[in-house]
């Protein structure tokens, strides 16, 4: 695997941020039940592919379905902290 | 004036300038060209012998330079784009992607940030 920016910012000694998450595999066919976190500093590791998590931005949970190139990168960087300034209209 | 790799310099240029000119060149891979072409340092454009000359224009189209370059760097913010990261956001919002101040200068990322990137 390559390695990617995200992997280059931490000690390679440590390896990943390996967050123990509640990940279930449902028979193919019935229907995904997604993964509700809270732990956004978790790494996306490439047994997460096609999985699907709900992750805490704080106040809601964004959906987030993993696809091959997000490996590397975290799950909070799919759910955006921040509500974008619109000026009030009136 | 001399033509080096499609584009013409000055004969009072020197060469290392003039390749530092092309986007991806900078000092160290300049000078490595230099090392390897046996070119001073401080040498001239003019003073370059018409061989030299086309042996650095085949050397320059072997590398990724210019455009091929400008489209990595712009093919990796599509990416992180497309993916919907908070970096690839904030490059299309044309705001500061590592976390500075956005209350005032911020103009470089307002004229760059966007996608496809400014370069």
């Amino acid at each position: 695997m390559q390695p990617t920016r995200a992997l280059f910012k931490r000690s390679v000694w440590k390896g990943p941020h390996i967050v123990p998450l509640p990940i279930v595999r449902s028979e193919p066919g019935k229907r995904v039940v997604p993964i509700r976190t809270q732990a956004r500093s978790a790494t996306i590791l490439p047994h997460f592919v096609g999985l699907k998590f709900q992750v805490h931005n704080g106040k809601v949970y964004h959906d987030v379905t993993i696809t091959e190139e997000m490996v590397g990168h975290k799950l909070g960087e799919f759910s955006t902290t921040r509500k974008p300034f619109i000026w009030n209209k009136r | 004036m001399v033509f080096i790799f499609g584009v013409n310099f000055h004969e009072q240029k020197l060469v290392q300038k003039a390749l530092e000119s092309f986007y991806a060149l900078g000092r160290q891979s300049s000078s490595r060209i230099l090392a390897k072409h046996c070119i001073h340092p401080r040498a001239k454009v003019g003073s370059l012998p018409p061989k030299t000359i086309t042996a650095l224009t085949a050397e320059l189209s072997t590398m990724t330079i210019e455009n091929d370059a400008k489209n990595i760097v712009q093919e990796n913010i599509k990416r992180l784009r497309d993916m919907g990261t908070y970096r690839g956001r904030r490059h299309a919002m044309g705001l500061p992607v590592r976390g500075q101040r956005t209350r005032n200068q911020t103009e470089t990322t307002k004229k760059l940030n966007m996608v496809p990137r400014r370069l």
